[in-house]
């Protein structure tokens, strides 16, 4: 579109809105002449980029960073400062790549937590194969420690 | 096996002792919109990565700064940081974003920042 519609414009953000999971649009499986340009274009929006759509206020609560917060931070400077990946690729995985359905439900250093094992894989740093392997091992060891 | 063979420290380098976006001063060439110009942002294909918020697409604002010369998001999202850009932080009536926008608020304002690829005069 060269010369921007707004009234498309507020048409694509009131579909987006409808294509949060609680409202449930069905969605599975279409056949391609089910996706016109206005549904393709709510598919393929940043699940980030929220601004102007319908949704319910969230309650502001404070809350203290907790340990593994920290540390989990803490990685994903040292993954900057190492080169694995710039603040810019980091954003786009935490906030765009997870999709939709991760990107609401997942708490935020969860999300962070998770991009920085995905880019490690990704880039070639460890093998999924060892990953697995090792939360398979703390796992267990884990298991044996804890008491419940 | 094959790898990709990254340059894991070439953006620390750059940016040691300088800062980000600090580091990529002069590599823009000269800016397209000054302080007070009006611009229309551009509605460009949203696909994979932007920063540019889509309710700003089509809305007409003026640009309220300069800030910095950076590579703009889409392209450092995957580490590609050769070509630097201008950014402007623009402002806009909240009325021209959102129509149902209070008129006795007719005078509050939002603003945020593009890189130059989004702006188109207006």
């Amino acid at each position: 579109m060269s010369s921007p519609d707004r009234q498309a414009l507020k048409r694509h953000l009131d579909l987006v809105g409808q294509l949060q999971p609680a409202y449930h649009q069905p969605n599975h499986a279409p056949f391609p002449d089910e996706i016109d340009h206005a549904r393709y274009r709510a598919l393929l929006r940043s699940p980030h980029d929220v601004g102007g759509e319908p949704d319910v206020p969230i309650p502001w609560e404070e809350k203290e960073e907790e340990q593994w917060e920290l540390n989990t931070f803490a990685t994903c400077e040292c993954l900057a400062w190492r080169g694995v990946w710039t603040a810019e690729e980091r954003r786009r995985r935490h906030n765009v790549d997870l999709g939709q359905t991760q990107y609401l439900s997942l708490p935020y250093y969860g999300r962070w937590l998770l991009g920085a094992a995905r880019i490690l894989v990704d880039k070639q740093c460890v093998t999924l194969t060892e990953l697995v392997n090792k939360i398979d091992e703390v796992k267990k060891r884990y298991e044996q420690s804890s008491t419940r | 096996m094959s790898k990709v063979q990254h340059d894991r420290t070439h953006h620390a380098k750059k940016a040691t002792g300088i800062g980000d976006p600090q580091c990529f001063k002069g590599e823009a060439g000269p800016a397209k919109f000054k302080i007070g110009d009006r611009v229309r942002i551009k509605d460009l294909p949203d696909l994979f990565y932007t920063r540019c918020q889509v309710y700003t697409r089509g809305a007409v604002g003026v640009v309220a700064a300069v800030v910095y010369e950076s590579p703009a998001a889409e392209d450092e999202a995957w580490d590609n940081t050769d070509k630097s850009e201008w950014f402007y932080s623009v402002k806009f009536r909240q009325h021209e974003l959102w129509s149902d926008y209070p008129a006795v608020y007719a005078n509050d304002t939002l603003e945020t920042e593009f890189s130059e690829r989004w702006l188109e005069k207006a």
